[in-house]
């Protein structure tokens, strides 16, 4: 019977994200179904989020949350698609601060980020630690530094994709201290760790869920994370690189076009942060291995400005190497 | 591993499980028959209903969905000519002649037995050569792919037929579209003259479904006066026993040359249908009915195309990387059950393991059977009058194009490419080449570039000092081009004789 009742949870998820036809709500917010522009391709960590998100938010919003996907460009194309859809809340962008933030000082965008959307929450964040193979020579962060300065270029850095989740914190942390490496562009996280695994890059990045998975093969050197994030590994802050812990993490925001009805807004704020206390959220959360660090809308936007101050220092800092 | 291998399937042969896959298998079959609909978009909207189901169902309901999308991809590339992927352009060379002839079941099912075999074949072999696949796949980095894609594309383009110069015409055609778009090693906007719309390149769907189903619904309406008001040729006959047998080696050569293709990371199932499909031609005492609706054209892809999936779980099961988007689907499935692929997994719960490479095994069993069950309703579509099924064709396409990521710039595409197919086929162009350039350009560049990256601008000495595979592969251009060079005097002197 336990079979049944699981089955019938997962159709009635299935059910609300695919069809529109609910119950019919007072002429109030909302009253169909709200759809959520992921800028990102199928199967990812964002996708995952996403997916649990939609599972879980149509309990706090009372209606259907449908996931789109509008991979391209580096995320250009999905957050374009959500700044040209009507500001009524019924289109929301799920995101993270890399696309949100620092694309807009690398490519000529037609938005933007700080003039044309609001956040809604910082569901969660993700912090990448460094990693070499457990056989690298590289014992220490400093080790790899004191190769690094001496070697300018010979370091391998492969990363998941340009101004992405890894290369950024990666770029921040060699820049902050004065190493530059040569940095190699993989199609995302997996093929990079498989790069590191094999001996084709010295040195990556990933997340812990990933670092847990590898057993003994990887050895991760330092975190660039505000706290602890792996027991007994120091964080950027720990090894004296100061700034990088904050700017180099990965926020995943959920974002609404700017102007959307203040009631609105309101209320895709509280469904967010009422889904916090939900017992099923946090233990899909936990099995993808991520945390649920909530943060409201209203402090999320107070610190999205100084990090496209501190990309755009970044991205000039490489651009004059 | 014998014991585990037992204990794993042991696991699978619950009632439950085979009922979700059987479940997954038909709204696979379904989903990837309509143009548009794509298995991995498939697969993504139903990921949240395996969260809430056992590991064991919820895991085999995906691959389900998987392995019938794939199939039922097939099926529009064989009754109406439109491809829904990549995989299935090789289908359409002989498909729809075999519709047209009237034996649209003796195709439809020649490719579902050739997919089951090429599928279940590849999954046995990975199940018993995971160790030695897994140590191929590490070995495979950006030098040693760029090569192999080097030298797909160089085998399929000597062995495919037509023009010589028409083909490399279209081929170049093909890569510089494929050029349009932020570059993907520097993340440069390349031919976009600040085109915001064209930035993310353009797209595969709306180009294939353009180049193959817009010309033959315009050369269907051109032929209206001839058969106008007839019925289509009716679904035919079922596929004999002695039409199987006969393709029976083409099938063989394409299982093992498709499996071998999967081993190696990031070439795919695309290069394996083309290269399946260029050795049956090859080999075939009758080449000249290829193209013009030979079973054995229908059986090298779907064979081939298939035989890749079994080694493309590999590097998924053994190191928790997924090779394509679908592999990064099922990925997303195990993780959320708690389980976390890689070495930890493989040796904590091998059974596990075991039990998930069975379930493929069993979901290709399940696909023959269900396959064949459908296979008489999919049949009947030849059956709608002409006047009725070439508009419907078109409305298909117009809807598949659109419903695949609601962008209608696509349209534009679907509608350039449609007129640019329709010019080629009026002057004997052959439109494979330029899709063949447009998939495996990208790839080729992105191995290329790294290679760069990686040699630090000394790529000879990269190779030579710490890349003995690619030498080894290099080695094998010199080799290829001299037995091409003796095939082609051989062929030369028999034709003067």
């Amino acid at each position: 019977m336990k079979l049944f009742t699981n089955l019938g949870k997962g159709l009635i998820a299935g059910a609300l994200a695919l069809s529109a036809l609910t119950t019919t709500a007072a002429a109030e917010y909302p009253e169909k179904p709200v759809t959520m522009i992921i800028p990102l391709g199928a199967g990812g960590s964002h996708d995952l989020n996403a997916r649990v998100i939609a599972s879980i938010l149509p309990t706090y919003l009372g209606q259907p949350v449908i996931v789109k996907l509008m991979p391209g460009a580096s995320g250009q194309t999905g957050t374009a698609a959500a700044a040209n859809s009507a500001a009524d809340g019924y289109t929301i962008l799920f995101t993270q601060n890399f696309i949100d933030q620092l694309q807009q000082h690398v490519a000529k965008l037609p938005y933007d980020p700080n003039k044309d959307f609001v956040t809604v929450a910082r569901t969660n964040f993700a912090a990448p630690s460094v990693i070499v193979k457990s056989d690298s020579e590289f014992t220490d962060f400093n080790s790899m530094l004191e190769y690094g300065k001496a070697n300018p270029g010979k370091l391998r850095f492969g990363h998941s994709g340009n101004w992405g989740a890894f290369m950024v914190p990666g770029a921040l942390l060699f820049t902050e201290a004065g190493v530059r490496p040569t940095l190699v562009p993989h199609k995302g996280g997996g093929p990079a760790l498989q790069a590191l695994l094999a001996g084709d890059v010295d040195v990556s990045m990933a997340f812990n869920s990933v670092i847990d998975s590898q057993g003994d093969a990887l050895r991760p050197l330092v975190s660039v994370s505000p706290g602890t994030a792996i027991e007994g590994v120091p964080t950027t802050g720990e090894v004296g690189i100061e700034g990088v812990g904050d700017m180099g993490i990965m926020h995943r925001v959920v974002l609404v076009p700017a102007g959307v009805p203040d009631e609105a807004l309101a209320k895709l704020r509280s469904a967010f942060a009422e889904m916090q206390d939900d017992k099923t959220y946090k233990r899909l959360l936990g099995k993808l291995g991520e945390n649920a660090e909530f943060m409201d809308g209203e402090a999320y936007d107070s610190i999205r400005l100084k990090q496209s101050d501190e990309y755009k220092a970044l991205v000039d800092g490489l651009a004059s190497n | 591993m014998l014991q585990e291998l037992l204990e794993g399937l042991s696991l699978i042969l619950r009632v439950d499980t085979v009922l979700m896959t059987g479940a997954g298998l038909v709204l696979g079959i379904l989903v990837g028959s309509l143009p548009g609909f794509t298995t991995v978009m498939a697969m993504a909207v139903l990921l949240p209903i395996s969260f809430f189901l056992d590991p064991l169902v919820g895991i085999p309901f995906l691959i389900g969905v998987y392995k019938g999308g794939i199939y039922g991809g097939s099926i529009p590339a064989i009754l109406v000519g439109i491809p829904g992927t990549g995989a299935s352009v090789a289908t359409t060379f002989d498909g729809p002649a075999l519709t047209k002839q009237g034996k649209s079941r003796k195709a439809l099912e020649m490719a579902l037995y050739a997919s089951v075999f090429g599928d279940t074949a590849s999954s046995i072999f990975t199940i018993f050569l995971i160790g030695p696949i897994a140590l191929v796949a590490m070995r495979i980095g950006p030098p040693e792919l760029a090569v192999v894609l080097a030298l797909s594309m160089a085998i399929i383009a000597s062995t495919s037929g037509g023009a010589v110069k028409k083909g490399v015409l279209m081929l170049m055609i093909g890569i510089f579209i494929s050029l349009i778009g932020q570059d993907p090693i520097g993340a440069v906007n390349r031919f976009t003259f600040d085109v915001f719309a064209i930035q993310a390149g353009i797209d595969l769907l709306p180009m294939l479904i353009g180049l193959f189903a817009i010309p033959e619904i315009l050369l269907a309406v051109e032929s209206r006066i001839n058969e106008g008001a007839k019925a289509t040729k009716p679904e035919g006959e079922r596929l004999s026993w002695q039409e199987l047998k006969r393709s029976a080696r083409t099938i063989l050569r394409s299982t093992w040359m498709g499996g071998a293709i999967g081993a190696v990371p990031g070439v795919g199932q695309v290069v394996a249908a083309f290269m399946g499909y260029a050795a049956a031609k090859k080999a075939a005492p009758d080449p000249e009915t290829f193209g013009k609706g030979d079973l054995d054209g229908v059986a090298a892809p779907e064979a081939a195309n298939n035989a890749v999936n079994g080694p493309t779980m590999v590097p998924l099961l053994t190191l928790g990387i997924p090779g394509d988007n679908i592999t990064a689907i099922l990925l997303g499935a195990f993780v959320a059950q708690g389980l976390r692929p890689g070495p930890q997994l493989f040796s904590d719960s091998g059974a596990m393991v075991y039990a998930l490479l069975g379930s493929m095994v069993i979901a290709c069993l399940l696909l023959l059977v269900l396959g064949r069950a459908m296979i008489p309703i999919f049949a009947r579509v030849v059956a709608i009058p002409r006047s009725y099924l070439v508009p419907l064709t078109m409305i298909f396409a117009v809807a598949g194009t659109y419903v695949y990521r609601s962008n209608p710039l696509d349209l534009v595409f679907l509608v350039v490419f449609g007129l640019f197919g329709y010019g080629a086929r009026k002057l004997n162009f052959d439109v494979t080449p330029l899709v063949m350039g447009f998939i495996l350009a990208p790839p080729l560049e992105y191995a290329i570039g790294q290679t760069l990256l990686l040699s630090g601008g000394d790529v000879a000495g990269y190779i030579v000092n710490e890349r003995p595979v690619t030498l080894a592969l290099l080695a094998l251009i010199p080799m290829l081009l001299i037995f091409a060079l003796r095939n082609h005097l051989r062929a030369r002197r028999k034709a003067a004789a």
